[in-house]
C-alpha cells in the first residue's frame, strides 16, 4: 500500500468540511435574503394591514389632500400597461421567432438572432430616453392629445425592452421539439409554415405560455419607462392615450416622502403586491413547466 | 498455487428505483488474477465495477445491499463500514474507464495528479513515481521526452495507457478497467492487454470486456453477467504466450 | 389556392416582425448618434477641466460625465465584488451538494429573487439604510455602500443560477475522473468541476456587471445623485451614469446639457454593449481550450 500519511488525510477531511460549510452559509444567506425582503415589507408595511385598512389602499384613488392614500390608480396604470406591451409584443416575438428557426432564410435567420441577443443588453433607461425624446413627441403630433406621455407611449416601448427577451425564450422552445419530428414532416413533404403550426407550436406551447408570463413579469416589475413615459398621473387612466403611473413609478415618486408617514407606508403595499405578483408569475412557470414533462 | 482472496462478495444486490441490476451475487476473487465480466449491453457490468470503489453512491436512485469485503494483508474490511474514507478507499481499488478521459493538462501533471490530490509534495519522490507508474504502463519510452506536452494531443491508445499509468501511480492493490480497449484500435489493444497481464504480478484485475478473443488470452477466469447474477464460464489457468514477447519492447 | 395564399401571409407576417424589431433597434442608434454624435470627444467626458488633472483627481469636472463613469465604476466594483463569493458559492452548493426538497426549495426562493422588480430592490435597500439610520448608527444614508449591496442583492440570482447551470452542465464520466482518483468532493470541485464550468461562470459575472451598471431602479432609492462629483467615500453620495442619461430626460437646463444627455447615452450604450460582446468572446473562447474528449 502507498505510504501516504494519514495526517494528510484528516486535513483534507477538514477542508472538505469548511468549504461544504461556506457553501451551505452561502446558499442559505441568498434563501434568507429573498424571505427576507418579503419580511421587512410585510413588518413595515404592518400598520396599514392592522387598521384594516389594506382592501381600502388597495381599491381607493390616490387624493393625498383628502387623505385618501389608495393605491388602485397605479394598480389600473400597471395593470393596462403591461397588458398592452405585452400584447404587442407577443406577435412579434412570435413572428420573430418563427422567422428565426423555420421561416426565415438561414444566414438572415442567424443575422437576426444576433441582433435580438444584443439587443437583450441595451439599458432600460436608453430605452426610455429615446422614448422621450422620440417617441412621445411623435404621438403627441399624431393623436393631439395631451403630451403624448400616455399609456400607449410606454407600452410600445416596453413592448421593444420585453421583446428580445421573449423571443430567445421562444426560440430555444421552438428548438427542443426532437429533430426526428422535424425530419419526418420534412420528409412528407411539408412546408415551413405546416412544420411549424402542426409540430412546432403544438409541441412548443409550454415554452411559449412560459414566455409569455415571464414577458408580462418582467413589464410589470419595469420602473423607468413608465416613470419617463407614462406621464405618472394619479387620475384613473380611462383611454390609452390617457397619462397613467404605475406602482413601480410610484414607488421611485413618492420615496422623498416623509418616512413615517401613511403616505410613505403606501410604498410597502406597491411593493408587496409587486412581489406578490412575482411569486405567482414563478409559480405559473413551473407548473407549465411540469406539465410539460407530463405531457411527454 | 492458489493465492490468497482478496476480494469477498456476500448477497450483493443493486437496485435503480425499482430496476434490480445485480440480484444477491455472492463471489470471491483471488489475488494476483484477472478476473473477466462478460455479458450483453446494459448496466450491470460497469455498475458492478462501481461498487467496488462506490462509486455510484449519489446517483439518483441508486440502492445497494450486501457486504463487500476487500482484503489488505490478511485482514478482511467491509468496505462500507461507517467511517471509510472514500478517498482511502479509491487509493486501494483503481478505475480505468472506456473512454479515455485524461485531464486537460500535461501529461507529467496528470499522472502526477492524484499525488497532487493525496497532498504529496516532494518533488523528485513525484517525480520517481510518474516515471515508474509509465514505465509500468509501458507508456515511458513513448513520452519520456514529451512530459509537458498536453496529454489531449497523445493518440487514443496513448492516453489510455496514461489513464492506466494514472491509476497506477497510487500504487492500488485491486485495479477495475470497464471495456478499457474498446474504443482502441486492435494494435493500441494488444499492448494494453499484454500490460494487463504483467500487472497481475502486482495487483488484482477485474476487467469489462466485450471481446471473446481477448477474454480467451488474459483472462485467469471468466464470469458471465446475466439476469444480475454470475454464471461461471471457463476457469482457464493457460495464458496465451505471444503476449509476453510483446513485454519485451516496452518493460523495463 | 387557400393553403398557398395562408402559406404566403405566414411567411410575410414573419419577415415583416423580422425587419420590425431591428428597424426599431436602428433608429435607436441613429437617432442617438445622430443627436448625440458630435458630442463625442474628451471634452463630453471631462467638460473644461484638463483631462490628466482630472484623472489624477486634481480638479473637480463640471459638466462633464467623468465622476459619473467613476461612480458607476465604483458601483460596479463593489456591488460586483460582493456578489461573486456569495453567489459562486451558492451556486456550488446548489449544483454539486443539495438535493431533494432542499434544492427545490431553494431553486423557487432563487427564482423569486430574480423575478423581483428592481425597484423593489430599492425599496427595501432605502428601508434598510433608513432602519440603520434610526436604531444603530446616525450617519448612515442612503450611500454608495447601501447602493452596492443592494445591487448585489439585484445579480446575486444570476450568479447562482449561471454557476449551477455551468456545473451541472459538466458531464458525468468527467464528475467520475478525479473521485475515482481518491479525490475528495471538495478537491473534485477545485480541480476538475470549476476549471470545466469556468467559461459559464465567467459569461454569468460578465453579464452580472453589465447588469449592474445599466441599472437605474435601484440606485434612485438608494443613494445616488445629479451631482456629487468623484466619490471619495462609500458612505457618501455618488453619480452614476444610467441616472445622468434619466435626469436629463426629465430635466434639462440648457440645449448644452441636452447634447450631453445624448452623449452620455451613447457611452452608456457601447458601455453595456461591448460588456455583452466581451462576455460572449471569453466564452467562446474559452470553450475551444478547453476542449474535452468525453
Amino acid at each position: 500500500m502507498c505510504a501516504i500519511p494519514l495526517m494528510v488525510t484528516g486535513r483534507m477531511r477538514r477542508l472538505d468540511h469548511v468549504a461544504e460549510l461556506g457553501f451551505r452559509v452561502a446558499a442559505f444567506s441568498s434563501a434568507v435574503a429573498t424571505v427576507g425582503i418579503f419580511g421587512f415589507m410585510a413588518v413595515l408595511g404592518y400598520p396599514l394591514l392592522t387598521d384594516g385598512r389594506l382592501v381600502e389602499v388597495l381599491t381607493s384613488p390616490w387624493l393625498p389632500d383628502q387623505g385618501a392614500f389608495g393605491i388602485f390608480p397605479m394598480l389600473a396604470g400597471t395593470v393596462l400597461i403591461a397588458s398592452l406591451a405585452v400584447l404587442l409584443a407577443f406577435p412579434l416575438s412570435l413572428g420573430c421567432a418563427s422567422f428565426v428557426v423555420v421561416t426565415g432564410p438561414r444566414p438572415l435567420a442567424g443575422l437576426l438572432r444576433k441582433t435580438v441577443s444584443v439587443m437583450t443588453g441595451v439599458p432600460t433607461v436608453i430605452y426610455g430616453f429615446v422614448g422621450v425624446f422620440l417617441l412621445v413627441p411623435v404621438i403627441r403630433e399624431t393623436f393631439h392629445h395631451g403630451s403624448g406621455m400616455c399609456i400607449l407611449s410606454a407600452a410600445l416601448c416596453l413592448a421593444v425592452l420585453v421583446s428580445p427577451t421573449m423571443i430567445l425564450f421562444f426560440v430555444d422552445s421552438f428548438e427542443r421539439v426532437p429533430l426526428s419530428q422535424i425530419n419526418a414532416v420534412d420528409a412528407l413533404g411539408g412546408t415551413p409554415v405546416q412544420k411549424l403550426l402542426y409540430v412546432i407550436l403544438p409541441q412548443a406551447w409550454p415554452g411559449v405560455i412560459t414566455g409569455l408570463v415571464l414577458g408580462l413579469g418582467r413589464a410589470v416589475g419595469d420602473t423607468l419607462i413608465a416613470l419617463m413615459i407614462a406621464g405618472n398621473s394619479v387620475a384613473i387612466p380611462h383611454s390609452m392615450l390617457d397619462s397613467a403611473r404605475t406602482l413601480t413609478a410610484h414607488i421611485a415618486l413618492i420615496i422623498a416622502a416623509d418616512f413615517e408617514s401613511l403616505e410613505f407606508r403606501t410604498l410597502f403595499a406597491c411593493g408587496i403586491v409587486l412581489y406578490a405578483f412575482t411569486a405567482l408569475t414563478v409559480l405559473l412557470v413551473r407548473t407549465v413547466g411540469t406539465a410539460r414533462k407530463g405531457a411527454r | 498455487m492458489t493465492d490468497p482472496i482478496k476480494i469477498q462478495i456476500r448477497n450483493l444486490s443493486f437496485f435503480y428505483d425499482d430496476f434490480t441490476v445485480l440480484d444477491g451475487i455472492s463471489e470471491r476473487f483471488r489475488e494476483n488474477t484477472i478476473s473477466a465480466i462478460v455479458g450483453p449491453s446494459g448496466k450491470g457490468k460497469s455498475t458492478f465495477l462501481m461498487v467496488l470503489n462506490r462509486l455510484w453512491e449519489g446517483m439518483p436512485g441508486a440502492r445497494m445491499t450486501g457486504r463487500v469485503e476487500i482484503s489488505q494483508k490478511g485482514d478482511f474490511q467491509d468496505i462500507y463500514r461507517a467511517g471509510c474514507s472514500l478517498p482511502e478507499l479509491r487509493r486501494l481499488v483503481g478505475m480505468v474507464f472506456q473512454m479515455p478521459n485524461p485531464l486537460p493538462m500535461s501529461v507529467y501533471k496528470n499522472i502526477a495528479f492524484p499525488l497532487k490530490l493525496a497532498g504529496v509534495t516532494n518533488r523528485e519522490h513525484i517525480d520517481q513515481r510518474v516515471e515508474k507508474a509509465l514505465k509500468r504502463a509501458f507508456l515511458w519510452d513513448e513520452v519520456k521526452d514529451r512530459l509537458q506536452q498536453n496529454a489531449m494531443d497523445l493518440s487514443g491508445g496513448q492516453q489510455q495507457r496514461l489513464c492506466i499509468a494514472r491509476a497506477l501511480i497510487l500504487e492500488p492493490e485491486v485495479l477495475l478497467l470497464d471495456e478499457p480497449t474498446s474504443s482502441l484500435d486492435p494494435r493500441a489493444s494488444e499492448v494494453i492487454e499484454a500490460l494487463l497481464v504483467e500487472l497481475k504480478a502486482r495487483c488484482t484485475l477485474l476487467v469489462v470486456s466485450h471481446y471473446q478473443d481477448q477474454v480467451q488470452r488474459i483472462a485467469d477466469r471468466v464470469l458471465e453477467l446475466s439476469d444480475g447474477r454470475f454464471i461461471q464460464r471457463t476457469t482457464d489457468e493457460s495464458k496465451s504466450s505471444h503476449l509476453l514477447s510483446l513485454n519485451c519492447e516496452n518493460s523495463k | 389556392m387557400r393553403g398557398r395564399a395562408g402559406e404566403m401571409l405566414v411567411i410575410g407576417y414573419c419577415w415583416a416582425c423580422a425587419l420590425l424589431l431591428p428597424g426599431v433597434l436602428c433608429c435607436v442608434l441613429g437617432f442617438l448618434i445622430l443627436k448625440g454624435g458630435h458630442t463625442l470627444g474628451l471634452e463630453l467626458i471631462f467638460g473644461d477641466t484638463d483631462p490628466i488633472d482630472a484623472l489624477l483627481l486634481r480638479r473637480p469636472v463640471f459638466d462633464g460625465l467623468f465622476p459619473a463613469m467613476v461612480g458607476t465604476l465604483s458601483l460596479v466594483v463593489l456591488a460586483v465584488g460582493l456578489a461573486i463569493p456569495v453567489g459562486i458559492s451558492a451556486g456550488i452548493y446548489m449544483a454539486e451538494y443539495s438535493r431533494g426538497a432542499v434544492k427545490r426549495c431553494f431553486s423557487l426562493l432563487f427564482d423569486v429573487l430574480a423575478g423581483i422588480p428592481s425597484i423593489v430592490v430599492g425599496l427595501f435597500g432605502f428601508s434598510v439604510a433608513v432602519f440603520i439610520h434610526r436604531h444603530f448608527s446616525e450617519n448612515i444614508y442612503p450611500c454608495l455602500l447601501i447602493s452596492a449591496v443592494s445591487l448585489a442583492f439585484l445579480v446575486l440570482p444570476y450568479l447562482i443560477r449561471t454557476t449551477q447551470v455551468a456545473l451541472e452542465g459538466v458531464s458525468e464520466s468527467l464528475r467520475l475522473t478525479a473521485p475515482a482518483l481518491g479525490a475528495s468532493r471538495f478537491q473534485n470541485i477545485r480541480y476538475v468541476l470549476i476549471p470545466r464550468a469556468l467559461p459559464g461562470i465567467i459569461s454569468g459575472v460578465i453579464l452580472s456587471i453589465g447588469r449592474c451598471a445599466e441599472d437605474t431602479a435601484v440606485i434612485m432609492l438608494t443613494g445616488v445623485v445629479a451631482t456629487a462629483g468623484v466619490p471619495h467615500t462609500i458612505f457618501g453620495g455618488y453619480e452614476a451614469l444610467p441616472f445622468f442619461v434619466y435626469t436629463v430626460a426629465s430635466q434639462y437646463a440648457d440645449a448644452q446639457e441636452l447634447s450631453r444627455g445624448y452623449g452620455g447615452a451613447i457611452v452608456l450604450l457601447f458601455l453595456c454593449g461591448g460588456l455583452f460582446f466581451i462576455a460572449f468572446g471569453i466564452k467562446r473562447r474559452m470553450m475551444h481550450r478547453a476542449v474535452y474528449r468525453v
